[in-house]
């Protein structure tokens, strides 16, 4: 990607004389608060603690201010960085495809997929790159949507946190006409029992239990839907075997919803794609491989569950 | 006391039994209509698409008034579901043939109208397909709700007997060879 790309070259050589500038005054601002602590600590083992604390107390702050002096500085680079180098590797893969770096998914439209069971109580979204791979737009963007419990113990309330869902989420227009709502999830034995209770007994749900000719696929996905006949006309057999193709190429079960005549598809991921190295060099060769390994994956999606493909009568 | 209650769990878990089973074959009932109102749209399609064909082209009159024919012999109401499922096979394999024969005439395949009918034609094929396979999926539930334990008590005094699941035409199993279909 970046061999015998000039723009990249170009850019990624102005940006590295402000990485290398950002890197020596963080390292001096970690230096002088290390230097502060130690001189806290051995002012108290040699019976010092009141001129030791004063002259360690001024490294801490002198140090602090280095840091936050050059955090401004820091935030522009990170910035730069995501526009100008990511935004260029994507233009060399799609002249439509954009990135915005502070705008990401709602969480009103995470929500609104219906994946994922729990309210979050923080929500955070980020890098929104957007586009179209022929004729279908799509955009996709990363998310940590977490919840919290709170337990009371001795010394008060301890608050965890907990993800709902860390990774990338995925949303393009469906190349299919649909009304209702059908949502594939991960197979595990908890929501395994829920469908066997919901099938047999009793369901509170607005959605059934899809069961599929294709046991591979049963195997990995809990289908619910809103509309039976309309569950399988979107998950065709051979849509059933793309969708188990794409799996394939993570770790984590995916999860897909069809709604509002989108699909959308989170994929859990623990990276952090999009930013810029502060203490590794910006020359590297293989610097841009895994996030231009994960643009080119999702772009390619179209093509994998051929969406492009637009016979049915929607445009 | 203790006979009561599990005498009362055991009514409560009959009745959840009993009432998921009739649930399973009225579902397949349902699924059935299903296929019913999507081949109805199906139909519905060909008198506009037969009229634009004829519009464009001259010949396979014989072929066009075969289809017209076929269409109202399945609207016509008074037919099985075995004829009408039988009828729509030879409908879409005659559709299917026309859709090839296209190519042949470069106005027609760029009229949005025929564009129009023939996505719509798709979709619908599409659908049927999909209310085929709920029906499929829907008897296979109830099937194996009537043979397994406890649900074959039941099936046992309502006299609920096994259905059988659609299998897909011999015709429309074939390659549809548009030469075939427009010299027979």
């Amino acid at each position: 990607m970046i061999e015998g790309n000039i723009e990249l070259q170009t850019v990624l050589a102005k940006l590295e004389l402000n990485r290398q500038k950002i890197a020596a005054t963080q390292k001096k601002g970690y230096l002088f608060i290390a230097l502060g602590i130690a001189v806290v600590i051995a002012g108290f083992v040699m019976g010092l603690p009141v001129p030791a604390a004063v002259a360690g107390l001024a490294s801490l702050i002198y140090g602090g201010v280095v840091l936050y002096k050059i955090s401004d500085e820091l935030k522009a680079y990170k910035e730069a960085f995501k526009i100008e180098v990511i935004g260029a590797a994507l233009r060399s893969l799609d002249k439509s495809l954009t990135i915005e770096p502070y705008k990401g998914i709602l969480e009103y439209e995470f929500e609104n997929t219906q994946l994922f069971n729990q309210t979050a109580d923080r929500y955070n979204t980020e890098d929104l790159v957007s586009g179209t791979a022929g004729a279908t737009g799509f955009y996709f963007a990363e998310i940590h949507a977490e919840y919290k419990t709170e337990v009371q113990t001795k010394n008060g309330t301890n608050t965890e946190w907990h993800d709902i869902f860390k990774g990338i989420m995925f949303a393009a227009d469906f190349n299919k006409n649909f009304k209702g709502v059908t949502i594939l999830q991960p197979k595990d034995l908890f929501s395994t029992m829920g469908a066997w209770f919901s099938k047999n007994l009793f369901s509170f749900s607005n959605k059934d239990v899809i069961s599929l000719e294709n046991t591979a696929f049963s195997k990995t996905f809990i289908t619910h839907s809103t509309n039976q006949v309309e569950a399988r006309y979107i998950l065709t057999p051979a849509m059933m075997e793309r969708i188990l193709n794409l799996n394939h190429y993570t770790k984590s079960t995916i999860s897909l919803s069809f709604i509002n005549s989108k699909i959308y598809i989170a994929f859990p991921l623990s990276r952090n794609y999009f930013e810029a190295p502060v203490f590794k060099t910006l020359s590297n060769p293989d610097l841009l491989n895994d996030d231009v390994a994960v643009i080119k994956f999702m772009y390619e999606i179209i093509r994998e569950l051929d969406l492009n493909t637009r016979i049915w009568g929607k445009t | 006391m203790f006979a009561l209650i599990i005498i009362g769990v055991l009514l409560v878990i009959a009745i959840f039994f009993y009432n998921s089973l009739v649930g399973k074959k009225n579902q397949v009932t349902n699924a059935f209509s299903a296929i019913d109102v999507m081949l109805k749209k199906r139909f519905d399609l060909i008198p506009n698409l037969v009229e634009v064909v004829k519009q464009y082209t001259n010949y396979e009159q014989a072929t066009l008034s075969k289809i017209v024919e076929l269409r109202s012999k399945a609207v016509s109401g008074n037919i099985s579901d075995s004829e009408k499922a039988s009828i729509d096979a030879q409908l879409s394999g005659s559709i299917k043939g026309l859709m090839v024969n296209v190519e042949n005439y470069p106005d027609l395949k760029a009229n949005t109208n025929f564009i129009n009918l023939q996505s719509t034609w798709t979709e619908s094929e599409e659908q049927i397909a999909a209310a085929r396979r709920t029906y499929n999926s829907a008897v296979t539930d109830y099937n194996n709700a009537i043979m397994m334990f406890p649900g074959n008590m039941f099936a046992g005094i309502l006299n609920f007997q096994p259905m059988v699941v659609l299998t897909t035409a011999e015709e429309e199993r074939k390659n549809v060879s548009a030469k075939d279909l427009f010299n027979s």
